[in-house]
Order: structure tokens, then sequence, then C-alpha cells
């Protein structure tokens, strides 16, 4: 292993959301206070009215999975794979695709309720669900592979299949944190050479009949939690060539047990009074009370906003989700920093901080 | 910067074949095999009627991957006999979803009208009533890593990976790269699988990567398929070498980038992972592998041609053996238990045999274990896990200087 640490560049990104298939724009979107949120077509069947921040139909140019593939798909995976096409693109990286890492904070992916619909229908005797039955005509009824399309790696291992993506990889579950962890590896592998390029990000969908009545059973709907989905990858690299950005910081504290990990341990190595620039992505009302009133004491002259209030909540995607829009003001306003602090239900918190690439300062803490 | 290095202070598994690991080490090293057939639901017109799983139902747990991992993580703990500041301990583990009870499955079923179509805006009414017992938190991969995270008062690193049948060895590699960075100086890392479920089993039934004979046998001319197993394997890795003798050498990870269920047949992806665990060891060969070996067609040719290619002629004086025909398959958990008989190995010299592996297939060609256990001098062993999907994993470990 390479013991050298080096710079980690970013030298290109994608984002699949409700504005579209392009994460150039997302930050003014968000300045002008464009919100994507409409009745949801997915959970129409299920949950009318329900107001969701959902991704487009996809066109079909930009869409790598033919038919057969998208079967095998979770939504969050079809939308990732896009991702990881985009990013690619984005970042021209043609070639050699064999050594480029991929990290990946996933959700419990959630299979295609068409599929399960057919799987317990076939299943039920007499008003009671049978095993026996299950084992013969239920199995029988589904997509022999419906299996796969609850595996939570596939999330990551769909866009690298297609895109010949093949070098060092992980999947982290992510309730926000996860998906923190999969950029912090990324920049940890790139910073110590065990590879030189390497997409980071996540992909998740809330809006899916399974995964809303569980979130509105948990009472999240009464709390303004709009349920949304998406995928955005950073692309990574330890060459400062074309550079976007830099990052500057990224870690991630476990508050499981304690308090211990708040926000000044997780920000100790950098000065916060350059940060004018602040993107909240927290999971749920808790988390996001909790990060505006870091905000507010850490970051009082900071302008700040909230990814949730114009994209909803895209549980694993959303820290990527905010990254690429920290990126893309980095692009077009007049900032030399943004910080992305998340905040999910079991307690973590990460912080991320993006800088022009004039910068070359790369603190990369974990925990504390 | 100087990496430190990361040294096994102690190990704890609870398998089918034992309660604790040297229960288990004691059956394995014997050849036994735990595959019987499934009796605890009804797996009538199921693809696999067979599996390797713990008898007891742990009632005292709502989350049966808690209870096993909980078994061992207590016993690693114990084993390591490790102290340190919470902050800078750090958890890992593989895991995936946990699964739905039948009584779950039945009331989904039910509120979606129960007869025979399923009525979607019924469902979005009745299925909120089943809060009261319906806790979609136990079946998060990330339960088993917060209830320990509490249980063990870690306030370090906590990471739950999901990477299907290598998340047990990508955890280990996750703790093993925290402590040589210093993030944290003492790591409980492995692998939890408890699949011997009604849906596990007809899921991969379905795919046809089930047994129909209802026999794991890696590396066997006769192997149809896998077997589900389930289980804990869970290892305290630190900085501080204390009384280990092993330590984690190397790492390596890739993905195949080519099918969702069947490995790149010219075991590209799988020679790379190796090859970066014995880069990153700074070795070329090792004494043993603990073979991912699970008793697929394609997974056991495909790996032992891997393995060819990355050793050549040192396989002359090496062996190998896969744990996966006593215990089966353990998904997540795969990797970690692998691991422990890599750990055994080194430590111990005791080389586990490959359960009911009869007929070792010329095709493979490997120096196979067979039979019982063998002693042997081991100072450096390798350990594969291979992910459905593609994702690879491979780790090194070797007895300290």
């Amino acid at each position: 292993m390479n013991q050298s640490r080096r710079p980690v560049f970013v030298s290109g990104a994608a984002a699949v959301s409700a504005f579209g298939f392009e994460w150039r724009g997302i930050g003014a979107a968000l300045k002008e206070g464009r919100v994507s949120f409409s009745h949801s077509s997915q959970l129409a069947d299920s949950h009318p009215s329900i107001l969701a921040s959902e991704v487009p139909a996809i066109p079909v140019s930009i869409d790598a999975a033919n038919a057969k593939a998208q079967k095998l798909m979770s939504r969050a995976a079809h939308l990732a794979t896009i991702a990881v096409q985009q990013a690619l693109a984005d970042a021209h990286w043609e070639d050699n695709r064999e050594e480029i890492g991929f990290y990946a904070g996933v959700g419990a992916s959630g299979g295609s309720m068409v599929e399960l619909t057919e799987m317990l229908r076939a299943s039920i005797v007499e008003h009671q669900f049978s095993l026996a039955r299950f084992g013969s005509a239920g199995l029988a009824a589904c997509n022999p592979l419906f299996a796969f399309q609850l595996m939570n790696n596939f999330t990551l291992c769909h866009g690298a299949i297609l895109a010949g993506v093949s070098g060092p990889n992980s999947a982290f579950y992510s309730r926000g944190n996860g998906t923190v962890a999969a950029l912090f590896e990324a920049s940890h592998a790139i910073a110590e050479g065990d590879c030189e390029r390497a997409l980071a990000g996540g992909a998740d969908s809330a809006v899916h009949a399974v995964t809303w009545a569980e979130l509105k059973r948990e009472g999240y709907a009464r709390n303004g939690f709009v349920p949304g989905e998406g995928a955005a990858l950073l692309a990574l690299s330890a060459s400062a060539d074309n550079a976007l950005a830099i990052v500057e910081h990224c870690a991630f504290g476990n508050s499981l047990t304690s308090d211990r990990n708040d926000l000044d341990k997780l920000l100790m190595n950098i000065d916060i009074t350059e940060i004018h620039s602040v993107i909240i992505a927290p999971w749920g009302t808790p988390a996001r009370q909790t990060l505006r009133a870091l905000t507010e004491t850490h970051f009082p002259q900071a302008s700040v906003l909230n990814i949730n209030e114009f994209l909803g909540d895209a549980l694993a995607a959303t820290p990527a989700l905010a990254w690429v829009t920290a990126l893309d003001l980095l692009q077009t306003e007049e900032i030399n920093k943004c910080l992305i602090l998340n905040a999910g239900i079991d307690g973590g918190i990460g912080a991320v901080l993006l800088g022009k690439t004039s910068r070359h300062a790369n603190i990369m803490e974990h925990g504390q | 910067m100087k990496l430190r290095r990361v040294y096994v202070r102690g190990v704890g598994a609870i398998t089918p074949l034992g309660a604790t690991w040297p229960l288990s080490v004691a059956a394995l090293a014997e050849g036994k095999s735990a595959i019987k057939p499934v009796t605890h639901f009804d797996v009538c017109n199921f693809p696999c009627t067979v599996a390797a799983a713990i008898p007891e139902r742990f009632t005292q747990f709502s989350d049966r991957r808690l209870a096993l991992a909980h078994a061992a993580a207590h016993e690693a703990w114990d084993a390591a006999g490790v102290s340190s500041n919470p902050e800078k301990t750090g958890i890992f583990l593989g895991a995936e979803s946990g699964r739905a009870s039948l009584r779950t499955v039945f009331a989904l079923a039910q509120a979606a009208g129960g007869g025979s179509t399923f009525n979607h805006q019924q469902f979005g009414i009745n299925a909120r009533p089943l809060a009261s017992w319906i806790d979609a938190s136990l079946a998060s991969p990330a339960a088993v890593t917060s209830a320990l995270a509490r249980e063990f008062d870690v306030a370090g690193p906590a990471e739950t990976i999901s990477l299907a049948c290598a998340s047990g060895a990508a955890a280990i590699a996750e703790g093993a790269r925290a402590i040589r960075l210093g993030l944290c100086d003492v790591a409980i890392c492995g692998g939890v699988g408890a699949d011997v479920d009604p849906l596990m089993l007809a899921g991969f039934g379905q795919v046809g990567a089930l047994s129909a004979r209802g026999i794991s046998c890696p590396f066997d001319v006769y192997r149809d398929g896998f077997v589900v197993g389930e289980g804990a394997a869970i290892a305290i890795l630190a900085s501080e070498q204390g009384s280990a003798t092993v330590e984690v050498a190397g790492e390596g990870r890739t993905l195949d980038g080519h099918h969702l269920t069947a490995p790149d047949p010219e075991g590209k992806g799988a020679i790379r992972s190796m090859q970066a665990a014995l880069q990153a060891a700074n070795i070329q060969a090792v004494d043993y592998i603990q073979a991912h070996g699970t008793s697929t067609p394609l997974n056991d040719a495909v790996e032992a041609m891997a393995i060819r290619n990355v050793f050549g002629k040192h396989l002359d004086r090496m062996h190998i053996s896969s744990i996966k025909g006593a215990l089966g398959h353990w998904i997540a958990g795969a990797g970690a238990i692998g691991f422990l008989c890599a750990i055994e190995a080194v430590t111990k010299g005791l080389v586990l045999p490959t359960a009911n592996l009869l007929h070792p297939d010329p095709a493979c060609g490997l120096p196979l274990v067979t039979g019982k256990a063998i002693q042997k001098e081991v100072e450096t062993a390798l350990i594969n896990s291979f992910a459905f999907g593609g994702a690879n994993c491979s780790l090194v470990v070797k007895r300290c200087a």
C-alpha cells in the first residue's frame, strides 16, 4: 500500500433528481427556490395525493439499461446506473475503467410492487397466505430474479456492470452517514494510492409503497417529510487536470451511544470562519432541527440551504445530491468553499467540505 | 505517514456446529457437516429443502441476526481482552436486510385484500395499523451494527457493509483500514447471516443457485449449487499487539463488472482481488487459502482457475479448503467465518477440511484438504469472498514477525 497521501479532486459529477439528469444548474435551481414536489405517480395507487419529489421519465437516450436489465433492478439501482454513466461521461473517463473504484451509500432496495403483487396473489389460498402455495405458484408467478431486486449491493453492481467499472469498491448501508462513509473510503483509496480514480455517492428511493407506509407509520409524514428519490455521484481523481473542486474535508461521527461526536469535533481541523455557504441534508425532522440549530450557532453569517426543501428526502441519495449541489455552487457562485452537513435517524452526523481547486489543503478525518 | 499494523486479538463465532468458535472448530476438524433438512418451516415445493441452521430460536431477541452477532461479538470481545476509549473503538459489520416474519408476510397479504387480487389502496390504509408489531427497523441492515454499538459503547466509526456475499470480508477490510489510519484503536469486525428462511430459500432457489441434491460439496465434481447456512463470526482487531500472534496484512477489493449472477468467466476480478491483497501484504504466495468455494458449478470452476493463475507453481506447497461444505453459505457472514478459519490455520496450524468433498473435480486442479483437518505450519493465509453482483474481497493474514 502506497503510504503517501495525495489530494483528492473532483473531476466530474452526476445527479439524477426531480430536476432532471444534469447536475449543473441544481445549485441555481435551489437558490431560486425552485421546488420539485408534485403528486406522486408511483404512490398514486396505494397512497393517493401524496406529494413527492420524483425523477421524471428517463429518456431512452441516456438509459444504459435495456428492458430486460431493468426487470432486475430496483428503482434505486436503475437511477444509479444512469448516474454512473453520466458521471463517467462528465469526467471524460472513457478508458481503463477496470481500475476505477466505486463506493456507494445504498438503501434497502425496494422490489417492484408489480412483482410482489403477483407473488402474493398467487400464494393466497382461501384468504390465507399459504407457504406451500408460495413455494410453488407464488414463486412461479414472479420474475425468477426478483430476489436480486432486493439485494442492497445491486444498487452499486448494476451500474458497475453496465459501465465496466471494476476497481476497489464497497456498498454502505446508509441512513445518511453510510453515504458519507462511501465518500470517505473513496477519498482515502485515492489518497493512499489504492486507485487513481473513483466514483462516490449514493442512490435511493423513498417513493415506494412499502417504504412510504413505513415512513408514515413512524410519523414522518406528519412532520413535513416529502419522499424523494435520486442518485448522485462525484467522480474523484488524484489528478488536478480539469478538476472542478477539491475534497478538503470528509468526516462522520457515530453518536449512537452519546453526543460525543459533535460538530466541533468533525470540523476540528478546518477554519470555519472561511465557510460562508452551507447545505444541510437531514434525514427527517429531528435531524433537520438539529442541523438548523448547529448552523445557526456555528455559521451565523453563512448562506444555508436545506436540500430537502427542494428535492424531498431521497434517503441514502440525499447527502450525495447535496454534494453535487455544492459543486454547482462552487462553479457558479463567488464562494471558495461549501460545507455540506448531514444527519440521520441513527444520530450520525457527517461533514463534507468541497473547495475550489486553487485550495490544496486536503484534510480527512473520521469519527474523532 | 506510517501506517499502523493490525492485530487480531480475539475471535468468536456461533455456527450450526457449535455455540462458540472452539466448539465449532472441534466439529469442523472432524469433517462434520451441519446441513440437514429444514424442519422449522414448510419447505414443500421449495427448490432446495436443506440448510445449515442453528436450532436455537433465540426468543429473547427480536432479530435473529442480532442474536447471532451478539453471541459471537461477546465471545470475541472476551477473548480479546482489549480496553479502548469508546471514541477510538469502531464497529464494522457485514449484514444484509433482515427478513420479515411469515406472520408479517401474511399480514401484509391480508392488508392488501387477502383475496385473489392485491388492492393497492386497501394496502395503503390497512398497512398502517400493523404498526404495533411490524417493526421495519428490525429489517434494516444497520440494526445489528446499531445495537452492538450501544452494547459495546462504541463511539468511533460505525459502518454497515451491504455487499452481499462479500459483506463480512469487506467489513474486516474496512476495520483493518480504520486501524491502519489511526481512526480507531480497536475494531469489532465481522459478519452475520440469518437467511435460513422461506424468502431466501425461495429467492436463491428460483435462480437455480441452490443445490437440488441438497449437498454442499465445494470443488466436487458432482457439485450442483450452494446450501444456505446461518451464523455469525466476529474478530476484534487492534493496533496494540497484546498477546496476538496473527495480523491482517493485506486486503484487495475489486468488481467483476461482468454479470449479476455469474462470475467473469476469465476470473479477472477474482485474480485482481487476490493480487491486490498479496501486494498489500508484500508477499507472492500463501500457505493456505480459505476459498469462497460455494459448491456452485460456476463459482468453484472460476475461482479455481483464478487461484491457479495467481499462485501457479506455489500451489505445490499450499493447501486449500472451503468451510461451506460444513456450514453452508452464510451470505453476509460468509467472509467473516472464512476469516476465522484462516486465523485458526495461522495460530494453531489447524487446516480445516472441505466437508462433503468426496470426488475432487480434476478440472479445478487444486490441492484441496478433504476428510479431516490436517496440521501444518501456516505462516500466511488468504481468504476469498466473492459476491453476487461481482464484488470481490480477498484478505491476507500472517503470523506476527
